[in-house]
């Protein structure tokens, strides 16, 4: 019980410091000129406000400075400069390799995750009796938690008694190889993680773009059925840029989620000989080595990639991505 | 003349026939692709050590093991974890659904300067990795000498913590039109009795999406209570997972570590079949309203 009288204490408090932050910010803001509701507004983003500053922009700042220092949680941290990045990219050892896998994931993941989510989505729009218990069974692998999928897929794809590989052995012998150790070979970890991240793709993905396809304007099809066009040709030119905005969300969501792959790997355990995914890599230097200086430069360089990598997506969307409101123009 | 008309539309007919059956072939076919895995966890969990490595695999098992399940929950003190599990999704879910309706309010009823880019910035915050927090962040909970308890899992989701639970939020409250807020004021209503007698039970829908999904985050976190909980009496059931996994060099106890996880994967599974309306929803509001 002591264990939990504490914490549910400090948990009644907070609301009390915050709400009190809240009435604060109303009275002084009101004597600043604000109007009412101007003010009214901004006191109720408050408690936003004030965990933002306190464990978003706070903690950013302080890692990238972190990130130049030596730090093992005792002490002070010590001003290193560039130490930590220079020893991460010339001459460490686990560094490139994490990188490397990390990148490679997201660049599998995503666009298999996609299409595959699309392709499923499409059949799933098709108005047959009984499609509702199909879009529910379809939902299922992303409503279980990671810690079971993580480990349901370990024991698939054990190499000795897994069910992948007993349905993949009489396949396998005819060109003369034996049962593949999936996530205990270098050679196969990524394939592993990739084949069982499009488990994943039903479920979330497949929801999101079943909602944009019943989107669409119905008039448009008509239309192009009038003239005899194909499905190819209503997929391409009705379907596709109607829901581009909604892929291009799709992507930028997935490779996020997919750069910060942790609880699936820490559960999985694959070999490390491949490499560490990036966040695993963090976590160790961080906080079983107590390195919070070199912990904190792979989490900016993570940061860093994540960031070039969105905004360069971001920068393609005129090309592909179409929006209603130009056209209307 | 009418003979050929009835022809065609028999041809027709038959061409649909056969595009939807190979439709339902399809769709059975993934569906048995998604199952299965499901099915093999279970029917694992049911076999004894030595089923486990038969060969060829057996699906379903001679003699189900129910008692595999009591003897896999008694292996460690999992009672206890569970308990610790509630105490942090309660707390946090409590937390999280009442500041972020708060929060999501305030953007969606009311303007004042700055408030785009403040609403742009909590977007933005959706991109940022947790990893990059975490070390600052662990740091702050240590030199509140709260590491190793609770609070750091739970006080901060009094914050709004989900940036995305607020943007669904406030998605819902834009939705509402602004008459219904003036003809209470004008019946004389205070700004609270509006919110919780007109606003409120209009937003039911998002609201229970948002329980869904903060209940599936906080019973899914493993993050967390591994880096901050360092005594064992403190454990989740998703560390005690962690643990009852065994060490790098033991082989895993792949019956009870399935039965564990079919436990640790029922409340989930439950929760979105009862609401799985309220889940589908909430993915979709949010993919598709900007």
């Amino acid at each position: 019980m002591e264990r939990y009288l504490g914490t549910f204490e400090r948990w009644l408090i907070v609301p009390v410091i915050l709400t009190a932050i809240a009435f604060a910010t109303y009275y002084l803001l009101k004597r600043h000129g604000w109007k009412q509701r101007q003010a009214t507004g901004f006191a109720l983003i408050t408690p936003w406000l004030v965990g933002f500053i306190i464990f978003t922009a706070f903690p950013l700042i302080y890692s990238l400075y972190l990130s130049f220092t030596d730090y093992s949680l005792f002490g002070k941290p010590k001003w290193v400069g560039l130490k930590n990045y220079i020893w991460l990219f010339t001459k460490d050892v686990e560094f490139w390799p994490s990188v490397k896998i990390t990148l490679l994931y997201a660049a599998l993941t995503v666009p298999i995750g996609v299409i595959g989510s699309l392709l499923v989505a499409l059949l799933l729009n098709k108005k047959v009796k009984g499609i509702g218990v199909f879009r529910t069974i379809y939902y299922l692998p992303a409503v279980l938690p990671e810690v079971a999928v993580a480990l349901l897929w370990r024991w698939l794809f054990n190499s000795d008694s897994g069910l992948l590989n007993y349905f993949l052995s009489p396949i396998l012998k005819l060109f003369g190889l034996g049962k593949p150790n999936w996530f205990g070979d270098p050679k196969f970890v990524l394939p592993a993680f990739v084949i069982m991240s499009v488990w994943g793709i039903f479920g979330t993905n497949t929801v999101v773009f079943l909602a944009g396809l019943q989107g669409v304007p119905k008039s448009l099809y008509e239309v192009a059925d009038l003239d005899g066009a194909s499905s190819y040709k209503k997929f391409k030119y009705i379907t596709a840029p109607q829901i581009s905005p909604i892929i291009l969300l799709q992507i930028i969501m997935g490779m996020i989620s997919s750069l910060q792959i942790f609880t699936v790997a820490m559960f999985v355990r694959p070999t490390t000989a491949a490499g560490k995914f990036m966040n695993q890599l963090i976590y160790e230097r961080g906080f079983t080595q107590l390195h919070m200086g070199e912990a904190s430069a792979v989490a900016w360089v993570l940061f860093v990639i994540i960031l070039a990598l969105t905004l360069l997506v971001f920068r393609s969307t005129p090309a592909w991505v179409y929006y209603e409101a130009e056209v209307k123009r | 003349m009418e003979n050929a008309i009835s022809k065609q539309n028999t041809s027709a007919k038959r061409k649909k026939v056969i595009k939807s059956t190979i439709t339902y072939i399809i769709l059975s076919a993934i569906a048995v692709l998604i199952l299965l895995p499901f099915f093999w966890m279970l029917s694992t969990a049911l076999k004894t050590n030595a089923d486990i490595f038969e060969w060829p695999p057996v699906l379903f098992p001679k003699s189900p093991h129910w008692e595999n399940f009591a003897n896999a929950w008694k292996a460690l003190p999992f009672n206890k974890y569970l308990l610790n599990t509630i105490f942090v999704v309660v707390l946090g879910m409590t937390g999280e659904i009442i500041s972020e309706t708060i929060v999501a309010y305030g953007f969606a009823r009311f303007n004042f300067p700055g408030k785009n880019i403040i609403f742009f910035i909590l977007l933005a915050t959706m991109m940022l990795p947790f990893h990059v927090t975490l070390i600052p962040t662990f740091i702050i909970w240590k030199k509140l000498g709260l590491v190793g308890t609770f609070d750091p899992l739970v006080l901060r989701s009094w914050t709004a913590w989900g940036p995305f639970y607020v943007f669904l939020l406030r998605q819902f409250f834009m939705g509402i039109p602004t008459e219904l807020d003036d003809a209470a004021e004008i019946d004389g209503a205070s700004p609270m009795q509006t919110f919780f007698h007109i606003i409120l039970p209009q937003i039911k829908p998002a609201l229970l999406a948002v329980c869904v999904f903060a209940f599936k985050g906080y019973w899914n976190d493993f993050l967390g209570p591994l880096v901050y909980l360092t005594d064992m009496d403190y454990y989740t059931m998703n560390m005690g997972m962690y643990f009852f996994m065994g060490g790098v060099s033991e082989a895993p106890k792949w019956n009870y570590l399935m039965a564990m996880s079919s436990i640790v994967a029922l409340p989930t599974i439950l929760l979105f079949f009862f609401a799985q309306k309220y889940f589908v929803e909430g993915v979709t509001f949010t993919g598709l309203k900007d």
